[in-house]
């Protein structure tokens, strides 16, 4: 089987820190990391090589750093990893990612499986999946959350949805993407380590893979920013002094007196004996 | 009676009678001083009233010392300002001043995030911070496991955790500290400035107060260390009060030395197939050189921990029934002893290549390459760290567990160390009287420093009693060793006897002819390190 899992560096804390004043991601002193739902993806490839054989290959685009992030997909044990990166690619929103990784993924030749993370934890969009998958013209299926049964023509899948769950199956070459519920995702071992020197990270430019320049970069992202802005928390605290049986019966008179609480009649003063 | 002084009634205040070893004690009182002043007010008042003073910080000592044996406690939670930053030019050093009440965790938030309460800090302090966000993080080594200790608390017991293999105990980051004695006055200690010289002292209080003093010759073991007195014929006496678990005075204040944070880190954990494998690579990895071993020559980690074979299977279990341990790594049939090291540096690359060596250096051990995790960004690391922690938390679920049908069983723990070259006795040791008492056990800790925790799982009460009979036989046996009762947790009031076969009647003489300087009509802190010493 061969498998495809797009990958993502994000910036390594849950805090992304926004400029005020230029509405910006401060990017300066944070370290990157490989975005966690895509780790997800990358594990449930490892497992089905593992029990069905065949191939991973990982790929990304981003900037030559993303390199030694594609190396750590190496470590982790896939086979091959591919790097799109090239000047062109820079300012790209999620139609035109979709678009480079679709022409990447043609060069690469055929496939059975594409898995993403269900979105990465940056932009949180989710939209790069769908998008590659429609660009590939291949069925797609989003917030999966288990395998259920795959073979070479087919995948079953267990699929997390508002309500609840649905099983899906879907024709392969199919694209699905990952919920974090899927797998526990492994940690490179240094034997890993070790056999991930010796394999290196393809590089290919918008030229190698035959972009069309009005469909990548800046140049092909109809996404416009109009503002951003920091969002404003609110939140108040309210400090209860007193002893504990104090600070509970202010508690409960407050709750109650939002409306949170049931009626004062309710259990809660009768269990006061 | 004074307003700073609060009485303890039937129902309020019950939580402050005890600590983390879960021992409970008795008082008539208690304060929250929020200011030095306060804290000499309260001094005062305990004076007039002649009863005895139980100092608190977060209470979440394992050795009963803030627990109180009766008379008035004072908590020091409330004392918790950060109060200023210094920039030492010469040596590029910062230090950060700070309130005994502030809590590990607050310290390390504020110093990530570079966030302090700056209203009070004066124009130097300000010059000082602006100077170290040029200069980028810096940290605070002592890394004791609970991180809600307070740094007085820290101070008190010379704390320490998994990097003191590399960075040394909460001691190497004291600068200077202010401590109340019980006379009421102020002593300002700063390393290096009041040294005592073949034995002999003199420091003199703000006040003006002389104290002249002989310290007591003593042989301390040379190991991480936590029991009694830090006595040396040429030492620094702030040193003296570092580790004196307060019974000599109330640390009020002090400067602790920062450290850039390392650009760096990485952290493996290497399952072995056999303890002795386990064991030989702790050896290597710390430096020893073993006959016909051909490994390279590892760069010194910062941490070296362990998990035998029981806590492995422990933790099996628990990954299997416990919803929150489901986020544990398979641990797979074939890992039979863990060993954890990280390494802090300058690069990825740097630390990359490390990470190649060790992996030959658990080849020549007899272990497999591939049984290694490896974690390399803080996503990872906290992982290898939530794995570490899940092995005391199992152990205390497990005895929880086990206290419903017998309260009185308690998890018996050991705090001790011993010298580099009794390693494979001691585990030995600890091995065969498991083995041949059949109690459950499991074993984990710091075994860079030869510090093992041993965690007996009692599951009746006759089994308890065994465990703590084989608690004093390995006491024994370690200090034979030259080894020390406690090189973490401190002696407080629960370790006392084990103190006693430390040093002996004698050397339990010397430490009282220090408390008696400082403290003459045992007041501070009755109960903690002295055998049966009461308040009156
Ligand atoms: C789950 C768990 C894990 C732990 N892991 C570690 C570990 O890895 N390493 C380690 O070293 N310890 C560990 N401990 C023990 C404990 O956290 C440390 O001993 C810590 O230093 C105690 O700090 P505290 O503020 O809670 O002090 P407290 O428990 O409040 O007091 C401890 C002693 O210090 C004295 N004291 C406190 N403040 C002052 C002061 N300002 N002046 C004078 N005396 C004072 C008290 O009188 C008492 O004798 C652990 C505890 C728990 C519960």
């Amino acid at each position: 089987m061969k498998i495809i899992v797009c990958v993502k560096q994000v910036p390594a804390s849950t805090q992304v820190r926004l400029n005020r004043e230029t509405g910006t991601i401060i990017r300066e002193g944070v370290a990157s990391m490989l975005n966690p739902y895509d780790s997800y993806a990358l594990e449930e490839a490892l497992r089905l090589k593992e029990t069905l054989g065949g191939e991973v290959t990982t790929i990304s685009m981003g900037i030559p750093s993303v390199a030694d992030l594609l190396k750590a997909t190496l470590a982790l044990g896939a086979d091959r990893a591919i790097l799109l990166t090239d000047r062109k690619f820079a300012g790209a929103d999620t139609l035109a990612t979709a678009y480079a990784l679709a022409k990447g993924i043609n060069r690469l030749g055929t496939f059975d499986l594409i898995i993403c993370g269900k979105q990465a934890i940056d932009g949180d969009t989710a939209q790069v999946g769908p998008s590659l998958a429609e660009k590939l013209g291949v069925p797609h299926l989003t917030n999966v959350q288990q395998i259920k049964e795959i073979d070479g023509q087919r995948i079953q899948c267990l699929r997390l949805t508002d309500a609840g769950y649905e099983t899906v199956e879907l024709q392969l070459p199919a694209l699905i993407t990952v919920v974090k519920d899927i797998n526990l995702p492994r940690l490179p071992s240094i034997a890993g380590l070790r056999r991930a020197l010796s394999q290196p990270v393809t590089l290919w430019t918008a030229a190698d893979v035959d972009a069309d320049p009005n469909h990548i970069g800046l140049q092909g992202s109809p996404t416009q920013v109009t503002s951003t802005f920091v969002p404003e928390h609110q939140r108040q605290s309210e400090r209860f002094e007193g002893d504990a049986s104090q600070q509970a019966s202010q508690l409960v008179e407050r709750l109650s007196s939002l409306g949170l609480l049931g009626p004062r009649e309710g259990g809660l003063s009768n269990d006061q004996h | 009676m004074n307003e700073l002084i609060l009485n303890i009634k039937n129902n309020e205040f019950q939580e402050y009678l005890r600590d983390e070893s879960r021992s409970v004690g008795q008082a008539e009182s208690i304060s929250f001083p929020r200011t030095i002043g306060e804290v000499k007010e309260i001094v005062a008042h305990i004076n007039q009233q002649q009863i005895p003073l139980t100092i608190q910080g977060a209470r979440t000592g394992l050795a009963g010392g803030a627990v109180p044996r009766r008379g008035h406690i004072m908590n020091l939670s409330r004392l918790n300002n950060i109060k200023g930053l210094r920039y030492d030019a010469a040596s590029n050093t910062f230090f950060l001043t700070v309130e005994p009440g502030v809590l590990l965790t607050h310290l390390r938030q504020a110093l990530q995030e570079l966030s302090f309460p700056t209203a009070t800090w004066t124009p130097e302090s300000l010059a000082a911070l602006n100077q170290l966000q040029q200069q980028g993080p810096h940290f605070f080594p002592p890394d004791p496991t609970e991180t809600s200790a307070s740094i007085g608390g820290m101070i008190a017991c010379n704390a320490s955790g998994a990097l003191t293999f590399f960075y040394g105990p909460t001691r190497n980051y004291v600068e200077a500290m202010r401590v109340v004695l019980m006379n009421g006055h102020t002593l300002t200690l700063r390393r290096g400035q009041q040294l005592v010289q073949k034995g002999r002292f003199t420091v003199q209080t703000e006040e003006g107060y002389t104290i002249t003093g002989q310290i007591p010759e003593l042989s301390m073991p040379a190991v991480k260390n936590a029991s009694g007195y830090y006595l040396k014929q040429d030492m620094d006496l702030i040193d003296l009060f570092i580790g004196s678990e307060g019974t000599l005075g109330i640390v009020v204040e002090a400067e602790l030395r920062l450290l850039p944070t390392p650009r760096a880190i990485w952290g493996v954990t290497a399952f072995l197939p056999s303890e002795a494998a386990a064991l030989q690579l702790v050896r290597v990895a710390r430096g020893e050189l073993i006959p016909d071993l051909q490994v390279p020559h590892l760069p010194r980690p910062v941490a070296i921990e362990y998990f035998n074979c029981k806590a492995l299977d422990l933790l099996r279990k628990q990954r299997e029934h416990n919803p929150a341990f489901k986020q544990l790594q398979e641990l797979r049939p074939q890992y039979h002893t863990a060993i954890y090291l990280e390494w802090h540096g300058a690069s990825d690359a740097e630390l990359s290549q490390v990470a190649l060596q060790l992996g030959e250096v658990i080849r020549a051990c007899g272990g497999d390459e591939q049984d290694t995790w490896v974690a390399t960004t803080p996503y990872d690391l906290e992982q290898l760290k939530f794995f570490r922690h899940a092995t005391p938390e199992s152990v205390n679920m497990l005895i929880d567990q086990r206290r419903q049908t017998e309260p009185r069983i308690t998890k018996l723990g050991t705090d001790m160390a011993v010298p580099d070259r009794e390693l494979t006795q001691v585990v030995e040791l600890y091995n065969g009287d498991i083995a041949a008492s059949g109690l459950e056990a499991v074993m984990f800790g710091h075994i860079g420093n030869n510090h093992i925790h041993v965690n007996i799982l009692p599951r009746s009460l006759d089994e308890y009693q065994m465990g703590r009979e084989l608690y004093l036989k390995w006491a024994r046996a370690i200090v034979a060793m030259g080894g020390t009762v406690s090189a973490e947790h401190g002696i407080g009031k629960l370790k006392t006897a084990f103190l006693q076969e430390m040093y002996g009647q004698e050397g339990i003489e010397k430490f009282r002819a220090i408390k008696k300087l400082f403290d003459p009509q045992n007041r501070l802190n009755p109960g903690n390190v002295f055998p049966a010493g009461g308040g009156e």
